[in-house]
């Protein structure tokens, strides 16, 4: 299998290109931009219904995965994520985690698991869910960012890093972190700030540079106001 | 404070570096990450100046970030897709379009400009303008082209990012007639007098969020 991310940072793009027949793509619903006629889409709930139920519910993810599978030496499919921004991806061994936050998920080699991760009452404050994708397995998962990815490496460059929650969006295993308002309860409500991710340990923390709620609020207002009748 | 401007032109964001025990300001909620040795305080510089800046179409607070220990890193974003440019303050000085403004050094002072000229600008109420040494790092809505003006020119106030203190500049109607202005679509125009430096965006934020906007369900309120 050969894979290519093209356009990064503003609207990438995943180019696979199967070697031979048999080799399989798990995506997001939805994701596929296009594909050669000789592979094969099916629509599965990975890990049945309990499983893609809970992925649905708590991860943010969609009910349903779709698998690829070529049935032809060098046949070629395309996916992409809806908004605009970057894609990157990580190799995993067994025995290694990433974590993702929800809805980044793309698109990963058959050997890689996907579950949620029960954050405690840190989910509940950090506004991104209560719960984390959890990756593991063996292979290769893509995930996409809003903007462009921002890497920070913890433990080498950095003693630890404080992120936006809104702007997190995956870290490795060796990671630990807690949720913390910032500059004590003022700037929780007037700073604009809000919550942030402060992180501690070895490994390596991806950013975004541009968080979907700011979008969001910037365009709230422009919406006409609905005329009350009663 | 060094600025580093990455991921141009449209995913920009703004690392910025402190030195041990520095400070700098930063637009309220565009911090996207930082070093676990800087610390942010919330100010609104009183209540008058907080909220003269709430009507210059920028978040009632600034925040300052300090580090502490060592060297310290803060970076910055817009919520909209755009660039940046830091400005140099010193031998030059600048005003910003109210919604520019993203960060700056602490030797640098941001404040809000209520004149009847700033009220009539159409780029918000107020417009914002430095003052002292140092850096402040202005954001755009799309690309930023910078256009170095020798003589006259005539600007949209919707693109207008930052231009020099110096400048002359009158707001007018885009053609001669309210009615032909109105119905043209351009509303409002800066004419531009002088020689110096204007930065404009590729994008207008108004244009933009009443495309889009019309397009939404309505909103309870």
């Amino acid at each position: 299998m050969q894979t290519e991310i093209k356009f990064n940072p503003d609207f990438a793009m995943v180019r696979v290109q199967f070697d031979a027949p048999g080799e399989q793509l798990v995506t997001e619903s939805g994701a596929m931009v296009a594909r050669d006629t000789a592979v094969q889409m099916t629509t599965n709930m990975r890990g049945g219904l309990g499983s893609a139920l809970k992925r649905k519910l708590l991860g943010g993810e969609s009910l349903f995965q779709n698998t690829f599978t070529a049935t032809a030496p060098g046949q070629t499919v395309f996916v992409a994520p809806a908004p605009e921004g970057a894609i990157e991806f990580v190799d995993l061994q067994p025995g290694q985690e990433l974590f993702l936050q929800s809805g980044a998920y793309l698109c990963s080699t058959p050997g890689i698991q996907l579950d949620t991760k029960f954050q405690g009452g840190k989910g509940f404050f950090s506004g991104e869910g209560l719960f984390l994708l959890r990756v593991h397995g063996q292979g290769r998962v893509w995930f996409s960012t809003y903007g462009a990815i921002h890497t920070v490496n913890i433990g080498q460059q950095y003693q630890g890093y404080i992120c936006d929650t809104g702007h997190m969006v995956a870290f490795t295993q060796g990671l630990s972190y807690s949720v913390n308002k910032v500059g004590g309860l003022k700037s929780l409500f007037l700073s604009g700030e809000g919550l942030v991710c402060t992180f501690q340990g070895q490994g390596r923390l991806w950013m975004q540079t541009r968080n979907p709620g700011a979008l969001a609020s910037f365009v709230h207002p422009f919406r006409r106001v609905k005329v009350q009748t009663n | 404070m060094q600025v580093n401007i990455l991921y141009r032109s449209s995913q920009t964001i703004a690392q910025c570096w402190l030195q041990p025990g520095e400070s700098m300001l930063a637009e309220s909620g565009a911090m996207m990450g930082m070093s676990t040795n800087v610390q942010i305080q919330t100010q609104s510089g009183g209540m008058m100046s907080g909220l003269k800046r709430l009507f210059g179409g920028e978040s009632f607070f600034r925040n300052t970030f300090t580090a502490h220990g060592g060297n310290g890193e803060v970076l910055l974003t817009t919520p909209l897709c755009g660039d940046m440019v830091v400005l140099e303050c010193g031998r030059s000085q600048w005003l910003l379009q109210n919604s520019a403004y993203v960060g700056s050094s602490y030797g640098v002072d941001v404040k809000t400009q209520g004149s009847a000229k700033g009220l009539f600008s159409g780029a918000g109420l107020f417009t914002l303008a430095t003052q002292g040494q140092g850096q402040c790092i202005a954001g755009s809505f799309g690309a930023i082209e910078p256009l170095p003006i020798n003589g006259d020119l005539i600007i949209d106030t919707g693109h207008l990012v930052a231009w020099e203190a110096h400048l002359q500049y009158r707001v007018t109607k885009a053609t001669n007639g309210w009615i032909d202005s109105f119905l043209s679509g351009e509303g409002l125009v800066c004419h531009f007098t002088g020689q110096g430096m204007v930065y404009i965006q590729s994008r207008s934020t108004s244009e933009y969020g009443s495309t889009v906007g019309a397009l939404l369900p309505p909103r309870e309120n």
